[in-house]
């Protein structure tokens, strides 16, 4: 065979060969359509962490009682989560509620609808390290996962708690997934983001806590559910009903440990693709480590947020609560009860 | 050389670095990087789920699309920068401050302009690979002997035939070096542009097992296979140069 036809044989074959194998395999173009509405439905954006636990949680307990209202979408990082938003593509995303704001400020059409979750972060150090309290932290390195992040100024207030000034410690930031790794090989002395990462650390026998959100920073946020205007201007079911759903599995989370296990298991296998382990760890030891009720956005909580924010140079200062909190939908969904349904043993 | 050595001597080399693999980790008793054995096994898991050809085939086809808009876009212009000066000296500027950019840089736009879908990382892995292609053909151009075009000239071609008969195929050999190193590169940017929250391919298996808590066998799992099939695509291309329309432009005892 000449050149020519063998390279347009090879190419036309290879390109058609790979393409109805991607579609089979992964697209499902030519497998029965089962919910013909799925991709009509809003986006939502989540990462795989506690904090947007809610997120899978609501998606399949709606799934299994055949009402699904949205579509999650999972990504891996908060600036590729941001930017599906910024651009349309998601019409709701879970976001760290400093980001939310920060965006409001720079005059994107974000609204916080409800909260993601209280409590759920830890300081981490090294088992065998001499770090015991926030004095022994001078002069250390320690990884936040991003500028925006409740994490960050948790520790600022952690800092201003133990007398100590930011420039007593060096945080850097680091994404979450690579923080239990860079602990183990000693490159930082302390890690601190939301979980499953930091009960990642204690499981694998080389991570301390040093103290838990809930001991610094009671209540602490740090993540929000956010809608654009919108949809909350032309949208208004969607929203309720994403809300409520959000709410009432936050409910069903916190009303046993045998819901909490249950939500371990599928959550690990069908949407984050972590050890059940590992989630059944976090999400029980202790019970109270991140919790999911009382979700309502208050404006003193946000208002404190802002504050740091200022302190730590992330906010300007020029958006408030009522610029960037719709609560109208909080309230009408945190009267519901939680969702009536038990995992088939 | 024959042909035993040509097989065997890489094979022993990569069984030695194998086996100082295991050694090393072994030796410094680390239990988050893990030891060849556990990377297989970790492959060996993601076939039985039923992902391993999914991924492979995600990333293929991402690659071979992204890579071959690359070649229809990359060829003919760099052919034709090549030849008309002007073109060369109005776009060139252009094109070297496009070149060095990284693909990781163009996520946000391409997260802008096409959501998350397949279209985005075969955006980044087009504009990986167009500017080396259209780079190594409008070199190709500029290298080409003048004595074909002259002898074409007097055989009275129009600019069509020129470009088809003549110039294309004198360029042939160095415009499949320069896709070879476009492959390569296109290959290359796969982890990258699987970045983008596509829910499949190899690139996302790194990026997802970095998200799973202690599965560092599954992030070296992906290492090895995008490094495997890289070879195997290397291999493909360079079957190409065993043509006569290519070979002449090789020293004979290159191969």
């Amino acid at each position: 065979m000449s050149l020519r036809r063998t390279v347009l044989f090879f190419a036309i074959g290879w390109t058609v060969t790979v393409t109805l194998l991607h579609g089979a395999l992964n697209l499902k173009v030519f497998a029965p359509k089962t919910t013909s509405t799925e991709a009509n439905l809003g986006r939502i954006g989540f990462l795989p962490v506690t904090c947007h636990l809610t997120c899978p949680v609501t998606d399949f307990i709606n799934k299994q009682q055949q009402e699904s209202t949205f579509q999650p979408l999972r990504f891996n990082s908060w600036p590729e989560l941001k930017e599906a938003y910024l651009s349309g593509y998601t019409k709701a995303t879970f976001i760290l509620a400093p980001m939310a704001i920060a965006l409001r400020e720079q005059g994107v059409p974000i609204k916080i609808v409800y909260l993601g979750h209280r409590d759920g972060s830890a300081v981490v150090v090294h088992k065998d390290s001499a770090i015991y309290s926030m004095q022994d932290l001078r002069g250390k390195r320690i990884a936040v996962p991003n500028r925006y992040s409740n994490q960050r100024l948790l520790f600022f207030r952690a800092l201003k708690q133990a007398g100590m000034k930011p420039e007593d410690v060096e945080l850097i930031e680091m994404p979450p997934p690579d923080m239990p790794a860079a602990l183990y090989s000693n490159s930082v002395d302390a890690v601190s983001s939301g979980e499953p990462f930091m009960g990642q650390t204690e499981l694998d026998g080389y991570g301390r806590v040093l103290w838990q959100t809930k001991d610094v920073w009671p209540n602490f946020i740090s993540c929000v559910l956010a809608v654009s205007e919108d949809a909350i201007k032309n949208d208004r079911d969607w929203v309720q009903q994403l809300v409520n759903g959000i709410a009432r599995s936050g409910k069903w989370l916190d009303q046993d440990m045998d819901n909490r296990m249950d939500a371990a298991k599928f959550v690990s296998r069908n949407y984050y693709n972590q050890s059940p382990r590992l989630l059944e760890f976090v999400l029980s030891k202790p019970p109270d480590r991140v919790t999911y009720t009382d979700l309502v956005p208050l404006k003193p909580d946000f208002e404190e947020i802002e504050q740091l924010g200022r302190e730590s140079g992330i906010l300007e200062g020029t958006a408030h609560f009522d610029d960037y909190v719709d609560p109208s939908f909080a309230a009408e969904a945190n009267r519901l009860s939680a969702f009536d349904w038990k995992a088939a043993e | 050389m024959n042909r035993a050595t040509r097989i065997l001597l890489p094979l022993g080399v990569a069984l030695l670095g194998l086996v100082a693999w295991h050694c090393g980790v072994r030796l410094v008793g680390s239990d988050l990087f893990p030891t060849p054995l556990e990377v297989a096994q970790g492959i060996i898991e993601l076939a039985q789920a039923g992902l391993l050809l999914k991924y492979i085939v995600a990333s293929l086809f991402r690659v071979t699309w992204g890579f071959g808009l690359a070649v229809l876009i990359g060829v003919p212009l760099g052919l034709v920068l090549g030849w008309y000066s002007y073109f060369y000296t109005a776009l060139n500027p252009i094109l070297q401050i496009l070149r060095p950019i990284s693909p990781i840089a163009w996520i946000p736009l391409a997260i802008l302009w096409f959501g998350v879908t397949d279209a985005a990382p075969i955006f980044l892995i087009f504009l990986a690979s167009v500017f080396p292609i259209t780079v190594a053909s409008c070199a190709a151009v500029h290298n080409m002997q003048p004595v074909y075009v002259r002898a074409a000239r007097n055989f009275g071609l129009g600019t069509l035939a020129l470009f088809r008969q003549v110039i294309f195929r004198a360029c042939l050999p160095q415009i499949l070096t320069g896709l070879r190193i476009a492959l390569g590169i296109a290959w290359l940017v796969v982890v990258a542009a699987e970045m983008i929250a596509v829910n499949s391919g190899l690139g996302y298996l790194i990026i997802d097992a970095r998200n799973a808590g202690k599965r560092y066998d599954l992030v070296v799992a992906g290492m090895v296979l995008i490094g495997l099939i890289g070879l195997g695509l290397d291999y493909l291309v360079r079957q190409l140069e065993t043509f006569d329309e290519v070979r002449w432009g090789y020293a004979s005892n290159a191969r």
